[in-house]
């Protein structure tokens, strides 16, 4: 009697359901008289199954709380900026950027001419800008201008003050821009729980506001960090000098204060 | 809810146990899996659309884990770091008459018999014994022809078999023999 001869790869396929029905039915065929065939192919039978039930344990094994935390905290800050980033982040430049090259007499400009768009939609919140005049600036509804640069004049960055009863205003930081001018950058929360990220500079005794973003908030109130990104782009464009430390800032705006 | 099942953060806790077992076995070292565990799910969410939803899961993540393994093999070995570890494998494969010796005067456990194996052998036998990947899929996790998936295979189990003493008792006794 002749064997057909089977090579192991060949029965290790048959063995893995990995051969085609007429190779597999003449194995089968084989089998029932050859008892080595059958060995040979109880290996590749045998091995798969132990090496499965070997490594069963290490399914079992709880994942360590380390590694665990560390995902979930991926995933959940992932999930955070999917949910912050579509449209609901609205740039608004207030101000055309400026071309490095460009000198900064730019900065003297009127605010009205240099408004490039106003972005709303956000219900019940709004960021309305009024021609230069006895009113010139950034108006938050609910909240008039005047509590608004009091605050800008008075919070030291870190700290925040309540404008209206659903307002709340929270101080940055303060820094220089390019020219010398002396920026806050802050955020206004409103009862939507939006926030909007904003920078005012000081121009000829009253505050510029040159940069807003209009973001969904968070819980923590603070902006989700997607839209900072905006801002860290503009405050670069600017040349932004970092922030000022406590000491100098709450000099500079005792002195603005007391105009 | 189909979309969301689909998306790669909602799978990607569920699926931990299995990745990490995975990498425990590629790198046979738990501490040295954790960390790979962990930059696989950053590069995963980092290029979650990438991944195509209706297409595997496990064999998306299993190739992006062993993608980062295979750089870290890569920089131990031009770093010359500690021992490394498919050196050592080499070397085993290089004296495999005298380790068969050996096996056959002591036994391993199975699951020491994989660990032993060289790397381009252990891995394909755990996506295609251990994970049920066809050899197809296999063959595209680790980017190989699927000839190579099957020689590897075949060599791995005959490995395994001889280190850990795996026989098919039940159809090969002569008892049998003495019965046809």
């Amino acid at each position: 009697m002749t064997k057909p001869d089977f090579s192991d790869e060949m029965l290790m396929r048959f063995a893995d359901g990995e051969l085609d029905p007429q190779t597999a039915a003449a194995i089968e065929a084989a089998m029932e008289t050859d008892d080595d065939l059958v060995a040979r192919v109880g290996l590749f039978i045998e091995t798969r199954a132990e090496a499965k039930s070997a490594l069963k344990p290490l399914l079992d094994e709880p994942v360590p709380e380390k590694l665990a935390t560390a995902v979930e905290r991926m995933v959940r800050e992932k999930q955070a900026r999917e949910a912050a980033v579509p449209p609901s982040v609205k740039v608004i430049p207030l101000r055309p950027a400026v071309p490095k090259n460009v000198a900064v007499r730019h900065w003297t400009l009127p605010l009205a001419a240099s408004i490039a768009a106003v972005i709303g939609g956000l219900t019940g919140y709004w960021l309305a800008l009024s021609p230069v005049g006895e009113q010139s600036g950034l108006q938050v509804a609910g909240v008039d201008s005047a509590a608004l640069y009091q605050a800008l004049a008075t919070v030291a960055s870190g700290q925040e003050k309540q404008l209206a009863p659903s307002q709340r205003f929270r101080a940055i930081a303060t820094f220089r821009d390019s020219a010398g001018a002396v920026c806050r950058e802050f955020e206004v929360d409103s009862p939507d729980r939006s926030t909007v990220i904003s920078v005012a500079c000081r121009q000829a005794e009253t505050w510029r506001f040159s940069f807003a973003v209009v973001a969904p908030g968070t819980d923590s109130g603070y902006a989700p960090a997607s839209s900072t990104e905006a801002l860290d782009a503009y405050l670069t464009a600017i040349d932004a000098k970092a922030p000022m430390e406590a000491a100098e800032e709450a000099t500079l705006l005792r002195a603005i204060a007391a105009k | 809810m189909t979309d969301r099942t689909d998306r790669v953060e909602d799978l990607l806790v569920a699926f931990l146990p299995n990745l990490r077992r995975f990498a425990i076995s590629l790198c046979r070292s738990r501490d040295v899996a954790d960390d790979l565990v962990q930059a696989a799910c950053e590069r995963a969410l980092a290029s979650a659309d990438r991944f195509e939803p209706g297409t595997r899961f496990d064999a998306w993540m299993f190739r992006i884990l062993r993608n980062l393994w295979i750089d870290v093999v890569r920089k131990r070995k031009t770093a010359g770091v500690e021992e490394d570890i498919s050196e050592r494998q080499d070397i085993a494969g290089a004296v495999s008459g005298e380790r068969e010796v050996e096996a056959r005067m002591t036994l391993k456990s199975v699951a020491d018999a994989i660990d032993d194996l060289p790397d381009e052998q252990r891995e394909v036998l755990l996506l295609v014994c251990v994970e049920d990947f066809s050899y197809r899929e296999t063959a595209e996790v680790l980017g190989i022809p699927i000839g190579t998936v099957m020689s590897r295979l075949a060599r791995a189990r005959q490995n395994l078999a001889s280190a850990a003493g795996i026989s098919a008792a039940p159809a090969r006794s002569g008892v049998m023999k003495g019965n046809a």
